[in-house]
């Protein structure tokens, strides 16, 4: 087990740059996430830090020790693969011991190893099959098993879920977390489900175009982005990013909306950044659940705003029920109780929790605070 | 060759499904004919050719053309038959074969799972040398095995058919490995293993299917090869297809029209026996020789 | 450093197959080429006399006709096993209940040597105890089939042999492209109310113009290097009838001791060959790499 640490990372293909400085740092026993949109790097990354690609500049510091240069075999690390990449002529035992075997452990000593993996992972009963008669979910373990045995200083996961069905899926997610929580050794998990990174992490490096967006806690990455992108790439359904203007009413900042009949005002907190914003247009955002039913609010909150809105289309979605309202100009998505009572095609009042909501500025993306 | 017959089928009548059919007997003669006439008129007596009907049964059947072609046949100014040839054959088809498979595998793995800058260089070359002329190379292969001692033999056969082979094994092998996924060889490389082991340990066992397609393919090129055969070989190095045509050409005597057939035959046999047992991977080598991928 | 020797394995892997096509194929062209411009008659030789050779070449009787025939080879060897092949593998493709048994059928000719092929087409056309016999032994006296005998038709006895070696293969070429057809797009079209033969005309057929362009590459390439089965058909006759640039070049070099004009016209083979291949291949790669 031992922290790990990437310091100032280039990762260019010729002239097409892949990653153009990355700087994370995840302690001794952490689980860090690394996600965002496919073509954001984060599989070149874990491949960097794997030794499966050369970095062109930058260090990857495993423990104390420097394995930038190191063969991938030498780096003390373990990999899942995203196609679980089992050896196909090989039986379970085969696979798990393969690694093993190249290293010259000697037979007693394989034979212990494989036993106490085949325990951990339940998947005794499978040894002697070959990859093609498992399922899914069976080689999804032997995968992990292959990890595990290796018992190495850190474990990689190259988006080992997405080709599980969903509730599959979900399980898997759970167990990988209890892995985690049993071994205590440090993981680096790739992954485009944003989903899968709050629920796993306790570190998340949210990605795009080979950039880090935002580094840090699931709480700070969902509550507290850093932009735009961190924003809306982050929760599902997604955060309504509505564009508003800033104005002054009775000696307060507003933000001014579109509402379905002229203008909607919600009041703004009392920042430098918006101050200065006077008048010009900014990105208002507000999650789906900070923007509910009154009677479903977070009572809790000290800034809850009820205005009417018109309601488009409702969405019963079982545990929630959504609807979708006019906005801004745009189509924003409000998450109410299961049985919150709202017809389509009505004004209803709506409660806005204004202390969830964050602003943008429009052209940059960055956050205004 | 994969699929099912599409249910586009002309839903006709029962004429045009008479018509469908004769059609296609029509053509099932069409491609058997020459290999009927050439059979039964192997088991003819050679009077019975000269003065017969070339469709019709022996009425006396023989096989002492097969005997004569195979053994003692004139062929050039020996009457060896076609036995010491067709040994030439097997000398120079096993080798070239093996060689040039090996290396197109290996070929194919660097290309697919090491490939470097200039490596996709290499493969175009490669490529585009499955498809030259070889009148091109004539003058200067004949001046090259004679500076290395090989004009004549075996072995320099051998050498000019493993040369002229590469080409397609590297492709079969290169679009095959293509398909082979990446992930395999990189959890092996985390592994511990190595280029070569994880060549055999990882690749190789998986790759029954397009070896033997390629080793079919080679085996029937260098087999029914004439050009390099009549261009390069003596007496010691004489491929079956040569000695057939001299056979066949002899000016000498009466022509044997039963050994001549007879001879064809035996010289079409090795193809035809690879293409009847396993004619499903001899279509998949013709067609991955023709489009790629 | 086991680590850099592994870097550099894949290289040293690959240098052999490397070396062995740069010297024996391009550096034997460069040779050719070089040969082609000189004086060679038995030997190599290095005076160089320019483009001699060529303008020989060009006024050359034999080599006229060779281009002649490989023109007329050519267009009716591929347009003829074009559609032999498409029309089987349509009617193939009619759920026929013993399509395993006629597929293997039409198709064995592709394994066997050109030589023998040309061997039992030889005496199957021979007037003197061949097909013609035969009809005349059946009673049908005035049949006459003496192509092979005759100057002026003995290329087309050529293109029959060929399209019987090679036109089972073009069938499969295009069962396969048939069988790859999206069967939702067939779907729709019926959906659409188009029935059978408007099918294949308007969608399918059209679909394939890739197998279309294999094929046409395949059997332009066989075509250009057609050697064998004429030396075994009709040895480049009757007379010079059936001379092909393949037979020409053979005999100008190894016979008639012109290597300098037989090196040109073995790179103006390469040069017809490769205008096929090099923009197919190229076109084969770049859409290769998209994939």
């Amino acid at each position: 087990m031992a922290r790990l640490k990437i310091e100032n990372l280039y990762k260019a293909y010729g002239a097409t740059e892949v990653l153009k400085g990355i700087d994370l740092e995840i302690e001794d026993g952490g689980f860090l996430v690394l996600v965002g949109p496919s073509g954001c790097g984060k599989s070149t990354l874990l491949n960097c830090i794997a030794g499966l690609e050369d970095v062109t500049s930058g260090d990857v510091v495993i423990g104390e020790r420097s394995v930038t240069e190191l063969h991938p075999s030498k780096r003390d690390i373990a990999m899942v693969f995203q196609s679980y990449a089992l050896y196909p002529n090989m039986t379970v035992e085969k696979n798990i011991s393969f690694g093993m075997e190249i290293r010259g452990v000697g037979k007693s000593e394989r034979r212990a190893a494989i036993e106490g993996v085949a325990d951990m992972l339940q998947i005794r009963e499978l040894l002697k099959r070959k990859p093609s008669q498992l399922s899914g979910g069976q080689r999804q373990r032997v995968a992990m098993g292959r990890a595990l045995v290796r018992d190495p200083q850190v474990f990689l996961f190259d988006e080992p879920l997405s080709n599980l069905d969903a509730k599959l899926r979900v399980d898997m997610r759970t167990e990988i977390k209890r892995l985690h929580k049993r071994m205590g050794t440090t993981i680096v998990y790739v992954t485009h489900d944003q989903i899968e990174a709050l629920t796993l992490a306790t570190r998340i490096a949210v990605m795009k175009d080979g950039i880090v967006q935002q580094f840090g806690t699931p709480d700070q990455i969902y509550n507290d982005p850093v932009n735009m992108f961190v924003a809306d790439f982050m929760g599902s359904p997604a955060m309504n990013l509505l564009p508003g203007t800033v104005v002054a009413e009775n000696g307060g900042l507003m933000v001014s909306l579109d509402g379905h009949e002229g203008e909607m005002l919600l009041p703004l907190p009392d920042s430098d950044a918006l101050r200065g914003r006077m008048g010009q247009k900014i990105i208002f955002g507000i999650r789906p659940e900070a923007f509910t039913d009154p009677e479903g609010a977070d009572r809790t909150s000290t800034q809850l705003e009820k205005r009417d809105c018109f309601v488009e289309v409702v969405e019963p979605a079982g545990s929630d029920t959504f609807a979708v309202v006019k906005l801004g100009g745009k189509s924003a998505v409000a998450r109410l109780r299961a049985d919150a009572r709202i017809s389509p095609e009505t004004v209803t009042s709506l409660a806005f929790n204004m202390g969830k909501a964050v602003f943008f500025d429009p052209d940059s993306g960055e956050r205004l605070k | 060759m994969s699929g099912a017959a599409q249910d586009i089928a002309m839903k006709g009548s029962r004429a045009t499904r008479i018509i469908i059919y004769t059609v296609l007997i029509l053509f099932m003669i069409f491609y058997l004919l020459p290999l009927y006439v050439m059979l039964t008129n192997s088991l003819k007596p050679l009077d019975e050719i000269r003065g017969g009907d070339m469709l019709a049964l022996p009425k006396n059947w023989t096989i002492e053309p097969w005997r004569a072609a195979w053994s003692y046949a004139q062929i050039g100014v020996e009457p060896t038959g076609l036995r010491p040839y067709f040994i030439n054959s097997i000398f120079m088809v096993v080798p070239a074969v093996l060689i040039s498979t090996a290396l197109g595998a290996l070929n194919g793995y660097v290309l697919t799972k090491w490939s470097f800058r200039g490596s996709g260089l290499v493969f175009g070359l490669l490529l585009l040398a499955c498809f030259i002329p070889f009148q091109i190379v004539l003058i200067p292969m004949a001046r090259i095995l004679g500076m290395l001692g090989l004009a004549g033999t075996t072995s320099g056969l051998v050498l000019v058919h493993t040369i002229y082979g590469l080409g397609f094994t590297t492709l079969f092998f290169r679009n095959y490995y293509a398909a082979f996924p990446t992930e395999l060889v990189r959890a092996a490389q985390i592994d511990g293993a190595g280029f070569f082991q994880i060549f055999w340990r990882i690749l190789a066992p998986s790759s029954a299917p397009i070896a033997v397609v390629t080793i079919i393919w080679q085996f029937t090129n260098v087999w029914n090869d004439f050009l390099f055969g009549v261009s390069f070989a003596d007496f010691d190095s004489i491929p079956m297809t040569v000695a057939l045509n001299n056979l066949v050409n002899s000016s000498t005597g009466v022509k044997e029209y039963n050994v001549h057939f007879a001879g064809a035959i035996l010289a079409a046999l090795p193809t035809l026996i690879v293409y009847i047992v396993s004619g499903r991977y001899f279509v998949r080598g013709l067609m991955a020789g023709a489009v790629k991928g | 450093m086991i680590d850099r020797f592994q870097n550099w394995l894949p290289r040293m892997v690959l240098a052999p197959s490397f070396f062995l096509v740069l010297v024996f194929v391009y550096g034997f062209i460069l040779y050719t080429g070089y040969l082609s411009m000189t004086d060679s008659k038995m030997l190599p030789s290095y005076n160089w006399v320019g483009f001699a050779n060529y303008e020989k070449l060009f006024r050359l009787r034999h080599w006229n006709t060779a281009i002649t025939n490989l023109a007329i080879f050519g267009i009716l060897y591929i347009g003829i096993s074009s559609a032999i092949g498409l029309l089987l593998a349509i009617l193939l493709d009619q759920k026929i209940r013993a399509e395993g048994f006629i597929r293997p059928i039409y198709l064995y000719p592709m394994a066997l040597s050109f030589i023998v092929t040309g061997t039992a087409w030889k005496w199957f056309l021979d007037p003197g105890i061949g097909l013609e016999n035969t009809m005349h032994q059946w009673g049908w006296d005035s049949f006459q089939f003496n192509w092979i005998k005759d100057r002026n038709y003995a290329i087309y006895t050529v293109v029959i042999a060929a399209v019987w070696q090679s036109s089972g293969f073009v069938m499969a070429m295009f069962l396969a492209g048939l069988r790859g057809v999206d069967n939702e797009i067939i779907k729709a079209a019926q959906m659409d109310g188009a029935t059978g033969i408007r099918i294949y005309r308007k969608i399918i057929i059209p679909m394939m113009r890739p197998v279309f362009l294999s094929a046409f590459v395949v059997l332009a390439h066989l075509a250009i290097k057609a050697y064998d089965l004429v030396v075994a058909l009709t040895g480049g006759g009757p007379g010079r009838a059936t001379e092909l640039p393949a037979t020409f070049m053979y005999s100008y070099t190894f016979t008639r001791n012109q290597m300098g004009v037989g090196a040109s016209s073995a790179i103006i083979m390469l040069i017809m060959i490769f205008s096929i291949i090099v923009p197919y291949v190229y076109s084969e790669l770049r859409s290769g790499d998209k994939r």
